[in-house]
């Protein structure tokens, strides 16, 4: 085996990852009746708007407060209330977030602060106004996605009656992966709590009468009581204590945190369902173990074709830890695994299974795609597995990608793919071998030609 | 149903006062009889969502951005720079493909102790980086908003990364905070590719007849090669292309030419008027969008070069296109006539696509622009009477002079005057001249109004960009993206039109449609009626 990090570059050149706001904006869709008010001058939340709906093809309404020269010297206060304002008026949410940009922390807005005022003056005691603080230069969307939810947390859970309910705290996952989460639990006779839940706000379904805040979402007084649960299950391990959301829980309100990984592969959806059963004293359902066998008995099918595959991970920390347990259960090399998030737990995590490996691989965090690459090319690698900005690896090295991941801008229906549980692991797997299969086949003639008549080179 | 005022205000009267009051001097109820006056380019309303960007946009997004051959740094944190990657789908092809970057994205990725120690040391090493990896002729450097907060000089390392690397370094404090949209981004690239790029190169005279430059063509889905195409068959020497498939090495000599084509006014305008200053060199508004308008900007070109085979070449080479493409354009507008449109896109082409629906028989009922300044709407004639605000005047207007060696009046005084009777030489008259009475125009359409008037005026296609797309096919309603085309295009030129026709019908034929009934097309249209009554 061999580990190797990166060369430290000043540079970024083509990002893997995007600014930690957006993240926010992402928790908050999950919340039932929400909007969103960015602080900072409007070509974020635009450019936010943009890159969220190419993935879900959805409307993305995320107001700004749309600051400019003039705020940017006295600050941008009034600004903040005028956009409370308009959103109440016009939007009529239950609640709202806000976040901020690069722009507001730079001049040192303190939105906590202004929030508590505003909530005093206008005399609306009670609305839950959520202040995230997401300066885009402090990390990506994954840390800015859950340190919001665990601001949210914060602000809306209070002393509460213990209950049987489970808290389920997902990374930001696709709508099928959250009914599919959904569906095991109900299965299972499991009272949960999901937190965030965008399976309706983020893919409505089309109906007769356009709402302007979609339903759906994690109800407000469900996050109120996320304190009384009997355990929060949070499928996050690369992050850190200071910005989980469960950790907060168990922390303030003493609720028991088990941390596991996304339930994605054979191995993490046992330990999802035997962490439930664990915790609650149910029975694992017949239909589930039998999406277990079928997902087994899909792997031993696929097994020859899948030992061939070398492959190139990336994306947010956990997607990528999920994706890096599928291919090892399944024969796939994972040669080069990379985040665009400063995370060295993902190292510390992988280190144990890939230790025995006896092939080169890499671990980058805090990377780009010109590391990536570099690390790709003439190595064997022959799949990618990651978001659409992967499509340059296709690009620029053949290599094909399978999509995973957010954002999915460049195909369609990315933000419905399904891939966790036995039976998304089974579909996701699928994509994989048969991706694999393609470009064999593809590059089959030209490979027989030159391994077996081409002997002039 | 049309609007009147009443049903407008109905309408307004959701907002706060303030911001009814504010909204109501963006949006005009067309009324041919009266001169008709529109506020644009002031400040959008805080917590209304807008489809605005920032300066930052419309500086590296839109304008330098499509240069090929030139490395764009974004200075900032990552999050700028990975949302303005690539998403323009501005084209690009190249002789020399590893001298084109188009398709790359180089950020700074400023961290939080850039922002508290400063960046200029970090940019300096980006830049260092670059140019040992790539090689590039030229970089450019534009600012997102915490640069211009933490007071990083980008000028002073641009000049001693110059010096250090003997190439073209800009830079542009185009920073997001900036004037009110992208507009004040596209004034400042424009100044700065006056100032230190176009009159940069040494050639004196352009090689061929007809030397020209196409400005505000950016390239989208390949528009900027379908109309080249047709331009290069009548005989015209494209000089440069500002800015899509364009590239510096072009334009560092796109002061030769003996005339500018302005296709974008709101985003090119100033560099079209300051190269007449310096060099003699008037502009042509044109529209490239649309067969009539097509053949009308082609007319107006040959008629400005006066030449009688370049007139012939022109008809004959739009005879030539006529003959293909009318056919085509008949058979569609079996399909859309009689169909209604809205057309809200950034600064121009809510107004040029009009001409275009209306060849398919399609009504535009309702136009804007998300960043325009009054002058696209009422014309350059209102230019004297825009006072200035604050915030326009935090982007300084260049001043340029007379370029003593290369400025050559391209006409007399006399045959321009006589020109600007027939072609819109130096001139552009904005939307409202085509917006018929009762028709009506907003300038920086909002979520709450798009629904409002969807739902009032039931328009059959809504062409706009990709923030409101979803908004509006969840009405019901197909949505054409003018934006990004929805990954189509080229619909300029000839073929363009052709290609647009048949998106369009397409998107009106699809089956998927059966199975959806927009709630207004059961419900009868007694609403209206009552409304009067009261
Ligand atoms: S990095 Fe900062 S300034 Fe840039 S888009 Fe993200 S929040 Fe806005
Ligand atoms: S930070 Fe400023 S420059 Fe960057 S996207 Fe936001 S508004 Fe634009």
């Amino acid at each position: 085996m061999k580990k190797d990090k990166t060369g430290y570059r000043n540079v970024s050149e083509n990002p893997c990852n995007m600014c930690m706001p957006l993240g926010g904006i992402l928790a908050l869709k999950g919340i039932e009746g929400s909007m969103v008010l960015l602080h900072g001058s409007q070509g974020c939340a635009t450019y936010m708007r943009r890159t969220i709906s190419e993935h879900y093809n959805e409307p993305i309404d995320v107001a700004s407060t749309s600051l400019n020269e003039k705020g940017t010297v006295f600050g941008g206060e009034d600004n903040f209330k005028k956009g409370l304002d308009n959103i109440r008026l016009v939007y009529q949410p239950e609640i709202i977030g806000v976040l901020t940009t690069c722009l507001a922390e730079t001049i040192g807005e303190d939105i906590e602060r202004m929030a508590k005022e505003y909530i005093k003056d206008r005399e609306i005691e009670g609305f839950p106004i959520i202040s995230a603080p997401t300066p885009g230069y402090a990390g990506t969307q994954a840390e800015g996605y859950f340190s919001t939810l665990r601001k949210i947390i914060m602000g809306l859970a209070k002393e509460t009656k213990k209950n049987k309910k489970i808290n389920v705290i997902v990374p930001h996952i696709s709508t099928a992966d959250l009914r599919e989460i959904k569906r095991i639990l109900a299965s299972m006779d499991i009272e949960a709590i999901l937190l965030p839940d965008y399976s309706d706000t983020l893919d409505a379904p089309y109906t007769k009468t356009y709402e302007r805040i979609v339903s759906g979402g994690t109800k407000v007084q469900d996050i109120a009581s996320m304190s009384g649960s009997q355990a929060t299950i949070e499928m996050a391990e690369a992050i850190d204590d200071v910005i989980s959301p469960g950790a907060f829980l168990k922390q303030e309100y003493g609720v028991p945190l088990y941390r596991i990984p996304l339930p994605v592969g054979l191995k993490n959806t046992d330990i999802f369902i035997n962490t439930l059963k664990q915790i609650t004293g149910s029975v694992i359902p017949l239909d589930l173990s039998a999406e277990r066998g079928r997902l087994l008995d899909g792997m031993i099918d696929s097994h020859k074709h899948n030992f061939q595959g070398i492959a190139a991970i990336f994306g947010e920390p956990e997607h990528v830890l999920s994706a890096v347990t599928l291919c090892m259960e399944n024969g796939i090399f994972p040669q080069v695994i990379a985040t665009g998030s400063k995370t060295h737990r993902l190292e510390d995590l992988l280190y144990e299974s890939l230790a025995e490996s006896e092939q080169d691989y890499h671990i980058m965090n805090d990377t780009d795609f010109s590391h990536i690459r570099e690390k790709c090319k003439n190595s064997g690698v022959n799949i990618a597995i990651g978001h659409s900005e992967g499509k340059y690896l296709t690009e620029k090295e053949g290599i094909p990608l399978v999509r995973y991941g957010f954002p999915i801008h460049d195909r369609i229906g990315g933000q419905r793919l399904l891939s966790v549980g036995y039976t998304g692991s089974l579909s996701f797997l699928d994509r994989i071998t048969n991706t694999l299969l393609d470009h064999k086949y593809i590059n089959y003639r030209s490979t027989m030609l030159q391994k077996y008549y081409d002997t002039r080179s | 149903m049309a609007i009147n005022s009443k049903k407008l205000d109905e309408i307004l009267d959701l907002y706060p006062s303030k911001v009814k009051r504010n909204r109501k001097n963006h949006i005009v109820v067309r009324d041919t009889t009266t001169v008709q006056e529109i506020e644009a380019n002031t400040r959008t309303v805080p917590g209304i969502i807008t489809n605005r960007g920032c300066a930052f946009a419309g500086c590296k997004g839109v304008v330098l951005g499509p240069l090929k051959d030139m490395i764009h740094i974004v200075h900032g944190p990552i999050g700028c720079g990975y949302y303005a990657w690539a998403t323009r789908r501005n084209k690009a092809q190249s002789d020399d493909p590893k001298n084109n970057y188009i398709s790359y994205c180089f950020s700074t990725d400023m961290q939080e102790s850039d922002i508290v120690f400063g960046g200029e040391k970090k940019l300096a090493k980006v830049i260092d980086e670059v140019v040992e990896i790539f090689h590039p002729k030229a970089i450019t450097i534009s600012a997102t908003c915490p640069v211009g907060l933490i007071g990083d000089d980008l000028n002073a390392v641009a000049k001693a990364a110059e010096a250090k690397h003997l190439i073209k370094i800009l830079s542009f404090n185009c920073e997001g905070y900036k004037g009110v949209s992208q507009s004040a981004g596209h004034h400042i690239a424009n100044n700065g590719l006056v100032e230190h790029v176009i009159g940069s190169g040494d050639m004196e005279e352009a090689s061929g007849k007809y030397p020209i430059n196409l400005l505000g063509e950016y390239n989208i889905g390949g528009d900027g090669w379908e109309i080249a195409r047709v331009l290069k068959d009548i005989g015209y020497d494209i000089i440069s292309v500002m800015t899509g498939d364009g590239s510096y090495e072009e334009l560092k000599n796109a002061h030769v030419s003996d005339l500018n084509l302005v296709q974008c006014h709101r985003s090119i305008n100033y560099i079209a008027e300051m190269l007449e200053t310096k060099y003699g060199t008037p502009w042509l508004k044109v529209n490239f969008i649309g067969v009539q308008s097509t053949i009308e900007s082609l007319r107006n070109m040959a008629l400005y070069f006066g030449d009688q085979d370049l007139i012939n070449k022109t008809e004959e080479v739009i005879a030539r296109e006529i003959a293909v493409v009318e056919s085509v354009i008949d058979q569609y507008r079996m399909i859309c006539q009689g169909k209604t449109a809205f057309c809200f896109v950034g600064g121009s082409r809510g107004h040029h696509y009009q001409g275009l629906f209306a060849e398919l028989g399609i009504e535009t009922i309702l136009a804007g622009y998300e960043f325009a300044h009054r002058d696209d709407y009422e014309g350059r004639d209102v230019l004297p009477h825009i006072k200035t605000d604050a915030d326009s005047k935090n982007i300084p207007d260049l001043k340029v002079t007379q370029d003593e060696q290369r400025f050559r009046l391209k006409l007399s005084p006399e045959r321009a005057e006589e020109l600007k009777e027939k072609i819109p030489l130096s001139q552009y008259k904005g939307l409202i001249q085509d917006m018929k009475d009762g028709t009506i125009m907003v300038d920086d359409l909002n979520h709450f109004e798009t629904e409002e008037f969807i739902k009032i005026l039931k328009p059959d296609i809504f062409a706009s960009g990709v923030k409101d797309k979803y908004v509006i096919q969840k009405m019901g309603i197909p949505s054409k993206q003018l934006h990004s085309y929805d990954y189509s295009g080229p619909y300029a030129g000839f073929r363009g039109a052709m290609k647009f026709a048949e998106d369009v019908a397409n998107s009106f034929i699809s089956p998927t449609w059966n199975f959806i009934t927009p709630p207004w097309k059961n419900e009868p249209l007694l609403e209206g009626k009552i409304e009067e009554g009261k």
